[in-house]
């Protein structure tokens, strides 16, 4: 099945390991300004397609998926800061690992009740969770919230700590982008598109709901928490409000639905042209930043509810139909 | 007689006050196409929603295969060979018609090897083989009834639940799929069939089982049934549409 | 002692956790729109107050009808042209993305003109605390709480007296049948969104004199609104009041019992575990029964 869809889309796997090569070059080419975009560009993506997971493929939006880069990133800090002084990469490498865990525990803890809510009322019980998850890491001493957390710094290859991460967020991506291929050709995916088309008549055919629905909320949560270990060493320093953002929540959702939701190539699209529209041809108008955001987000729902990639297809099929 | 498919005994559904299946007991042999009928309201669909454990029942027990089945979850159910066909077409909207059906092949009973053959062949029993790409929001009522049956049909069911197939549908549409169900009666499904349409329940069915008011009224082959008094009164005489 | 001034302080808080949520609950009741711009909708109406106040020296709880009537005519117009339109043309949680865009539009826009500071309206019955039977209370608080009853009130009369009001609740209960029977069914929505919107401006006036405010609180209102409905249920003034009470008495308490900074904890909590065990809300007709 895999291998049948490997096959099928040839040219655009091509294309994608064409654009990551490219990619790899970005930080000889350019200032350390546009590699620090290029890192938000990364790591926006493979935050979307890590929600994607579940909020594309199966239909759950989740609206509180910063929870997990929080926990992630506060996990591993910790640990790292506590546990691993001297050993920065070894302390990395089992940070990502201890960050993934945690995050993936802490949705397979909720996930069966919570999964059992759907539509608006999913998206609204994720939002408190992360809510309550960042007031407790707030106001709970040994979190170290509210202090904050400096983490042991990486280096490597003599590379400049923007390209180091920049490098490592390329690799995370890499990877993530992959499995989400993997996942959506296989069988699990054709039952989380039935899942979001009608729940109920999945479960009708077969289709193991509870069980699919379980995984990719674990599997999202934990490389959301993966995710936000890399993110939180590329901050150096950490407090709750810098990594429990419900602005990431936010854009998540924003980026996949500006690039095409249930789409691998939605969350690449809307990251690049929202994170260089923002800091890039806004980057000086701060003051404005989150009027034109919020504008863009009716603009979006209004023009093209099905994104980028809805809009395409939608013109060629009148194209077509000429 | 070896051991029929399906088996209801005194099987009762409450909702709050109302009893929408009462006491019902009834046997589907294997390889036969059986029929419950039966006025609006009286309580087929909600036999079928405890058949496939989508609603638990209150009271009495449901063998399939000789095997005790109530409160086994739906999912289970489906991949133990019992498919359903919704009285309201159930499409995944945004799928293409193959799509849909290959979801049917792909989960449903285990076993099938060739997923691709499975599914077009399973368009071609329901005549949907030219609409393969079409988008299932954009068919019509005849070829969603279709589109229902082929996705049963592609979970290759032991057991197929035909829910008004032939609703909302006109004489030669109801012809064809009444053509579809004895297809699939000659691969071996066993059928238990909803159906308003008098006519062709008496042509295809091998018994048939008279619902009223949750109640089973009568029970026989189909000429028996017609001429049954009970049902006559019960049903014929005040369903006149 | 402690245990009641703590709930008389609940009671205060609880009052205008009601008024500001009532119109939140109203929108999800009847049009199933999950409006993430309330609480900016709310800071308008505590930054218009303070305009009236600090410019023309009016007290807030006299300029509440001329915020209620801004904000109702803005509210009016925000449905018909904005809401009504991400409805018909994708999905409601879309229509929930819209409303976090215009959150984001009002909040900028209230940090623009009126600064990002600190804020509040300080009228000129404020500072003599009144002492009954043990228990310190501020007048300013319990005006507050007394408005916010009696807008409570008024909202109840009008949507179980007037006409407006009947036809609201049958739209919401039935949209096609309130339209084959004569009812402009996206009219009445405009108008339910202008009662919500004058009622959440009330609610912002009210605040101003209550505690001090600034424009990213509008994230905290939403929630707040969010967790009175869970609690209360959604549609009603009743409910409201429910939810607010028993949130307000919640959070005093937890802030006494717990310590300081927890309150917040406490409400997504609940709110959670509410979604979670009863999602119909306490009085039982809140979110699962409304769709
Ligand atoms: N989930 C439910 N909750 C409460 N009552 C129900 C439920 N499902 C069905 N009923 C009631 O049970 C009775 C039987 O309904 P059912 O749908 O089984 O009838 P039917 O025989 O399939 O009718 P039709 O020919 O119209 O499809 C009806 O009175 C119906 O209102
Ligand atoms: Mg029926």
């Amino acid at each position: 099945m895999l291998v049948a869809a490997v096959r099928r889309r040839a040219w655009w796997i091509l294309l994608g390991v064409v654009l990551f090569a490219a990619a790899a070059f970005l930080p000889f080419v350019t200032t350390p300004f546009y590699v620090r975009v290029g890192q938000l560009v990364l790591l926006s993506s493979a935050l979307g397609l890590a929600w994607t997971l579940l909020g594309g493929f199966a239909g759950y939006w989740s609206f509180g998926n910063s929870a997990f880069i929080g926990l992630g990133a506060f996990a591993a800090g910790i640990f790292e800061v506590e546990l691993m002084k001297g050993q920065p990469w070894l302390g990395f490498a089992l940070g990502l690992l201890l960050g993934a865990a945690i995050s993936g525990l802490a949705a397979s803890v909720v996930a069966w009740p919570i999964l059992r809510l759907r539509g608006i009322y999913f998206a609204v019980a994720m939002l408190g969770i992360s809510q309550v998850l960042a007031e407790l890491n707030n106001n709970i001493d040994i979190f170290k919230g509210s202090m904050g957390l400096v983490l042991p710094r990486l280096s490597a290859f003599g590379l400049r700590p923007e390209a180091l991460y920049f490098y490592l967020l390329l690799i995370a991506t890499i990877l993530i982008t992959i499995l989400a291929f993997a996942i959506q050709h296989s069988r699990i995916g054709a039952g989380l598109m039935a899942i979001r088309e009608d729940e109920d008549t999945a479960r009708m055919l077969g289709v193991p709901t509870e069980r699919y629905k379980v995984t990719m909320f674990i599997a999202s949560a934990a490389l959301t928490g993966a995710l936000g270990v890399i993110y939180a060493h590329s901050l150096g320093y950490i407090t709750t409000s810098s990594v429990y953002r419900t602005e990431f929540s936010l854009n998540m959702i924003v980026y996949n639905l500006l690039g095409g939701i249930g789409t691998l190539i939605g969350p690449f699209l809307g990251s690049a042209i929202m994170v260089i529209l923002t800091q890039v041809v806004l980057g000086r108008l701060l003051s404005i930043h989150m009027f034109v955001t919020g504008a863009l987000l009716v603009l979006l729902v209004l023009v093209a509810p099905k994104g980028i990639t809805g809009l395409v297809r939608a013109l060629r099929q009148r194209w077509s139909a000429r | 007689m070896s051991e029929p498919i399906l088996r209801l005994d005194h099987v009762t559904k409450r909702f709050r006050g109302l009893v929408a299946t009462n006491d019902v007991s009834f046997e589907v042999p294997e390889g036969s196409i059986c029929s419950l009928i039966g006025p609006n309201g009286a309580g087929k669909s909600t036999i079928f929603n405890l058949v496939t454990g989508y609603l638990p029942v209150s009271e009495g027990s449901i063998h399939f295969q000789g095997r005790r089945i109530e409160g086994t979850p739906t999912t289970d159910l489906a991949r133990a060979g019992i498919a359903r066909c919704f009285q309201i077409a159930k499409p995944f909207p945004e799928l293409s018609v193959h799509d849909n059906v290959r979801i049917g092949a792909l989960f449903g009973r285990d076993g099938a090897r060739d997923i691709g053959a499975v599914t077009r062949d399973a368009m071609a029993l329901a005549g949907l083989t030219e609409r393969a790409q079409t988008p299932a929001s954009e068919l019509t009522v005849g070829y969603l009834r279709r589109l229902e049956l082929a996705r049963a049909i592609a979970a290759r069911p032991i057991l197929l639940l035909a829910d008004e197939p032939c609703a909302g549908l006109n004489a030669t549409e109801t012809e064809d799929v009444i053509d579809i169900l004895r297809d699939v009666r000659a691969r071996g499904v066993t059928v238990l069939l909803v159906e308003h349409d008098m006519q062709a329940v008496m042509r295809v069915s091998d018994r048939i089982f008279v619902i009223d008011a949750g109640r089973k009224i009568a029970e026989g082959p189909p000429e028996a049934v017609a001429n049954d008094p009970h049902v006559i009164a019960a049903y014929l005489g005040t369903d006149e549409e | 002692m402690l245990a009641l001034q703590t709930i008389a302080d609940g009671l205060v808080l609880g009052g205008l956790y009601a008024l500001s949520a009532v119109g939140f609950s109203l929108i999800f009741g009847v049009m199933g729109v999950v409006n993430l711009s309330h609480g900016a909708l709310v800071m308008v109406g505590a930054y218009l107050a303070w305009f009236f106040w600090h410019a023309l020296g009016l007290d807030p709880l006299v300029t509440i009808p001329v915020v209620m009537l801004c904000l109702g005519a803005f509210g009016y117009v925000y449905q018909r042209g904005l809401i009504q339109l991400a409805v018909d043309r994708s999905s409601h949680v879309a229509s929930m993305l819209v409303t976090f865009g215009v959150a984001l539009m009002l909040r900028n826009t209230l940090v623009l003109v009126f600064s990002p500071d600190l804020r509040s309206i300080t009228p000129s019955y404020s500072g003599h605390p009144l002492l009954l039977g043990g228990i310190v209370i501020d007048p300013v608080r319990l005006a507050a709480l007394g408005a916010s009853l009696v807008l409570l009130g008024a909202l109840a009369l009008i949507l179980n007296r007037s006409r407006m009001g009947r036809v609201i609740r049958a739209t919401a209960q039935q949209e096609l049948a309130a339209r084959l029977c004569g009812v402009n069914a996206h009219h009445v929505y405009g108008l339910t969104f202008a009662v919500a919107a004058a009622f959440a401006g009330a609610a912002g006036a009210i605040l101003g004199i209550v505690l001090p405010f600034s424009p990213p609180d509008e994230g905290l209102w939403t929630m707040n609104a969010f967790v009175v409905v869970t609690l209360g249920g959604v549609g009603s003034p009743q409910g409201a009041l429910l939810g607010g009470l028993l949130l307000g008495v919640m959070a005093t308490g937890t802030s006494q019992l717990i310590g300081p900074a927890f309150p917040n904890a406490m409400m997504f909590a609940v709110l959670v575990a509410m979604l979670l065990i009863r999602p119909s809300g306490l009085l039982g007709n809140a979110f699962a029964g409304s769709r």
